[in-house]
């Protein structure tokens, strides 16, 4: 599954069990081409919530995490970061990312 | 196992390319790629010499590429190739991912190329956190900073343009002169918060925890410069990814693959596509035009084994 959020909608969440965040832009290629991947993610793990967050457009979120730059992807299990990857990623380190959060 | 008619490994322009002539020359194809389609374009702020798309971004004109490729019911599969064997009329294709492994008559190598690397004192240290291959990712957090471009070549000289819009003083510093289009050269060099550095070689990147500065000496009468800035983003020229075909005999000494004008390589039923075989103007209509003609030639190799 995968869903748009603004930074609002972040921090109202229920943020119980595990999830994915990532910081796009829209003038970032890699991002875009990141979108197929997760779209590859989300079929394999349809179970698996991938929040996407415009990092242009939440700065006080991207800045209270920590984001530098995008794409970043933020592994996150019961609200708290356990793992992060930074730029285009192979799809296997990102369907490794998620079975540790899983295995921990 | 299934064999397929054509694997093609790469999913760059090249690599589309030769996926959509293969499919419509009645192939079975499979195209596989390590990362995502798009290949370097991906990182390409804007393309102005593609004909009939005018200026477009790298990323939309390879979505456009992928989704042509996907209406032709392109098989697409995200793999790292580790291996390719040349059995005869079948060749075997390993791939890291569970040790995968696929069959084809004919394989078209389109692995393009990587970003190449400087090798000088600081750059593993800061790689990541100071210093970045890619300008649109990484640019954002650098507004109102100082910032280094390494490099003078056409991705060095458009991503300056680029960058120079959002920072607060960008240094490009280049081995030779700046070589790309002439026209961009121009408009950077008018740029007000911009400096280049001609003929000077990176010695070091400098910095305790954080980046702090680079270090370069003239080429032409060795004087030692030193430049503070917060980020630094290299772009140095680009290597061939042909580690996994490295061992079968169709490489020059550079890792480049050697074709003919069929895009054939040495080994009958191995073509090479794009960036990854020896030539001299590296673009994405080149990359397009040997894509073709290696489907082309596939096809016909494809179809005297079939008989």
């Amino acid at each position: 599954m995968i869903k748009e959020i603004n930074s609002e909608e972040f921090d109202a969440m229920d943020n119980s069990g595990a999830m994915l965040v990532e910081f796009y832009s829209k003038s970032c290629g890699p991002c875009k081409m990141l979108a197929f991947v997760l779209k590859a993610i989300a079929t394999l793990f349809p179970e698996f919530p991938i929040y996407t967050i415009d990092y242009d457009e939440n700065q006080e979120l991207k800045e209270r995490l920590e984001v530098k730059g995008f794409p970043t992807m933020l592994f996150m299990k019961e609200g708290k970061e356990v793992n992060r990857l930074e730029g285009l990623q192979q799809k296997p380190a990102i369907v490794c990312a998620i079975e540790e959060i899983y295995s921990n | 196992m299934k064999c397929y008619d054509v694997i093609i490994v790469g999913a760059g322009p090249a690599g589309m390319t030769a996926a959509i002539y293969a499919v419509r020359a009645n192939m079975s194809v499979l195209m596989l790629d390590r990362l995502s389609p798009g290949g370097q374009i991906v990182n390409t702020n804007e393309i102005e010499n593609y004909p009939g798309s005018g200026a477009v971004s790298g990323a939309e004109l390879a979505i456009s590429m992928f989704e042509h490729t996907q209406e032709l019911g392109v098989e697409f599969d995200y793999k790292t190739v580790t291996s390719i064997v040349d059995n005869g009329e079948h060749k075997t294709v390993t791939c890291l991912e569970e040790s995968s492994t696929f069959n084809a008559h004919a394989v078209i190598l389109a692995t393009g190329t990587m970003p190449s690397k400087l090798e000088v004192s600081g750059e593993d240290r800061f790689s990541g956190s100071g210093i970045s291959w890619c300008a649109i990712c990484d640019g954002a957090q650098y507004r109102g900073k100082d910032v280094v471009v390494i490099g003078g070549g056409n991705s060095a000289v458009e991503e300056s343009l680029y960058l120079a819009g959002i920072v607060n003083s960008l240094a490009v510093v280049t081995l030779f002169d700046l070589t790309a289009d002439p026209k961009a050269c121009d408009k950077l060099r008018a740029m007000p918060n911009v400096t280049v550095y001609p003929y000077q070689d990176v010695l070091e990147f400098t910095g305790d925890s954080k980046l702090e500065g680079v270090k370069f000496k003239s080429t032409k009468d060795d004087t030692e410069h030193f430049v503070e800035c917060d980020g630094v983003f290299e772009y140095i020229g680009l290597k061939p990814s042909s580690e996994s075909f490295s061992n079968i005999g169709i490489i020059d000494e550079f890792g480049c693959i050697v074709v003919d004008d069929e895009m054939k390589t040495s080994l009958p039923g191995i073509f090479g596509a794009g960036d990854i075989n020896v030539k001299k103007l590296r673009q994405v209509v080149t990359a397009c035009s040997d894509g073709a003609i290696a489907a082309n030639s596939a096809a016909k190799y494809v179809e005297s084994l079939k008989g």
